[in-house]
């Protein structure tokens, strides 16, 4: 059968990567000062130059800011869109690919405001940092936010489904403490990753209880820090250094069910939205990929990525995990061959809610990866996102 | 409380505004209401203005009878964490309509025993002085329990833990 309408399949290339080292103690950073080492790294890195860029779009911190702060003379082309990093580059993708700007900058940062640790509370800088700050009703544009103690917000609703999930389908903590476990040993290979000594099952299931029935282990771990992308096209990436990686497919998803406490069932959530998509636009399948990015920022996201991606059925994410868990190497080895997020992920590596696998992902298909390179990798799967508000996914590919 | 502008000096810092007031003003007399369509009588949560079945603009607030089962839930430790409890924060679906749920805590409830299914009712919590909607397992339900003292601490913390 052949794919759906996707004119910008293949029309589009990441050409540069670049980022801002993920730290957990780290001083004297900005929201803007982090995107600014990233960007001008992705720029170094693909050799272009701020003349080149004509097309802006990042998550938080405005590409107006950007565009000034790197002296980019001319943009045809910007937009902030709230979802990483799926949202910003299937909007670059598509800029690109319509002809509305050429060569995009594309970039996404944490920052650790004052509830995400104990230490960032104590710096005063992070405490006035959020002066001004949007609230969730900013985003939502209505006043109905419940934000009392019994509020479905943010992590809470989270790990409620992961309990349901759980609940439903009679698993223990322990096929969760698997997520865990395959993200922090892929991450000892990584030396950027900030979580880097190996983790056992005796030590997930001894990890302090955070919200139930997810564990310090199974929720990202906060961050300092930026990835930054140069796109363009497919034509003018074979003029430039680097091996060319190609947006394949990229797509966003969402339902009609999107919000945490109203979604009806995992069966309703984006997810199943951007799977059913992807896999109708690519020309590539599953068993192409050489490389999976699922994300699991919290780790039970995970499995209902494997699940909607089709990798299993609903509910045997579980079990998937046990029949595809190479135990000598303590990690997921998919049809013994393939990694699942190769550089440690947002629970190891650093929580960017998917950025840092975009990264991973362009590197691993430029083949210059060096302990954990998967040597010939043609195909990566990068889906970020959660259930509601920004499930995204794309299939990358070596040019 | 009849007037808008009392019921805006009640709830100071939230954003209340044409579409979640009537929400807002129940709650002042330990009402739970919810959106409702006048036309096609679907219940639809949070507060908007159009009815997302049949788009009839004609929406109103109407008591629910407060009686659900738990779809999910969580129990949130603080920073120490463990075993001395947490507060439980569910979402409740409602009896009038699937998949029509309320987030608010579960109180006076062997937390242990919460789980998807449990049968709940509504009850009332204070807030600063104001009162909170929140559940509890209906008598004689197994996760049916007493109140305790974490019951009542749970309602002043706030969602960011």
């Amino acid at each position: 059968m052949s794919p759906a309408r996707y004119p910008a399949r293949d029309q589009v290339a990441i050409v540069g990567v670049g980022r801002s080292p993920y730290s957990r103690d780290r001083q004297g950073c900005t929201p803007g000062s982090l995107v600014i080492d990233a960007t001008i790294a992705a720029l170094r890195d693909c050799g272009l130059g701020a003349g080149d860029v004509d097309g802006i779009c990042g998550s938080m911190v405005a590409a107006q800011y950007v565009q000034a702060a790197l002296g980019i003379p001319a943009v045809t082309w910007f937009a902030n869109p709230p979802a990483v990093i799926g949202n910003q580059i299937v909007a670059a993708v598509a800029a690109i690919a319509s002809g509305v700007c050429d060569t995009a900058l594309v970039y996404h940062h944490a920052y650790r405001l004052p509830w995400a640790s104990a230490a960032a509370a104590k710096d005063p800088f992070r405490r006035r940092s959020t002066v001004g700050m949007a609230d969730s009703r900013s985003f939502w544009g209505t006043g109905h936010v419940d934000n009392g103690a019994g509020s479905m917000f943010g992590a809470v609703p989270y790990a409620a489904w992961a309990g349901r999930y759980l609940h439903d389908y009679g698993y223990g903590r322990d096929r969760l403490g698997l997520v865990a476990i395959n993200s922090r040993t892929n991450a000892v290979s990584n030396p950027d990753a900030v979580y880097r000594e190996p983790l056992t099952m005796e030590d997930y299931l001894d990890g302090r209880m955070v919200r139930e029935p997810l564990c310090v282990y199974d929720m990202d771990v906060p961050i300092d820090g930026a990835d930054a992308f140069v796109l363009t096209t497919a034509e003018r990436a074979r003029d430039l250094p680097h091996p060319s990686v190609l947006v394949h497919a990229a797509t966003l998803g969402h339902t009609d069910y999107g919000s945490e406490e109203q979604l009806r069932d995992l069966d309703h959530a984006g997810q199943v939205v951007v799977a059913r998509r992807l896999w109708e636009i690519s020309e590539l399948g599953r068993d192409d990929m050489d490389l999976l990015y699922p994300y699991e920022g919290f780790s039970n996201i995970m499995l209902c990525w494997l699940e909607n991606l089709g990798f299993c059925g609903r509910g045997e994410a579980g079990d998937f995990m046990v029949e595809h868990w190479d135990d000598a190497q303590q990690r997921l080895l998919v049809n013994g061959r393939v990694p699942v997020n190769s550089h440690g992920g947002s629970l190891s590596e650093g929580g960017t809610q998917g950025s840092g696998a975009v990264r991973e992902a362009v590197r691993q298909l430029r083949g210059t990866l060096a302990e954990r390179q998967v040597h010939g990798a043609r195909a990566a799967l990068v889906t970020p996102g959660g259930f509601y508000f920004n499930s995204q996914g794309m299939i990358l590919r070596r040019d | 409380m009849d007037s808008d502008e009392a019921l805006l000096e009640a709830w100071p810092g939230v954003r209340i505004d044409r579409d979640n007031i009537e929400y807002y003003r129940a709650l002042l007399d330990r009402r739970l209401v919810v959106a409702r369509c006048r036309d096609c009588r679907t219940w639809h949560h949070p507060p908007r203005s159009v009815c997302p079945r049949c788009w009839s603009r004609s929406i109103g607030a109407e008591p629910v009878s407060g009686r659900g089962t738990v779809a999910f839930s969580t129990i949130v430790h603080g920073r120490r964490g463990g075993s001395a409890g947490g507060r439980l924060v569910a979402a409740v679906e409602l009896d009038e309509q699937e998949a029509l749920r309320i987030a608010a805590l579960v109180v006076e409830a062997d937390q242990a025993a919460v789980t998807p299914g449990t049968e709940v009712e509504l009850t009332w919590l204070e807030r600063e002085g104001r009162p909170v909607p929140a559940f509890r397992p209906v008598a004689g339900s197994p996760a049916a329990a007493r109140a305790t003292a974490a019951d009542e601490q749970a309602v002043q913390e706030g969602a960011s833990s």
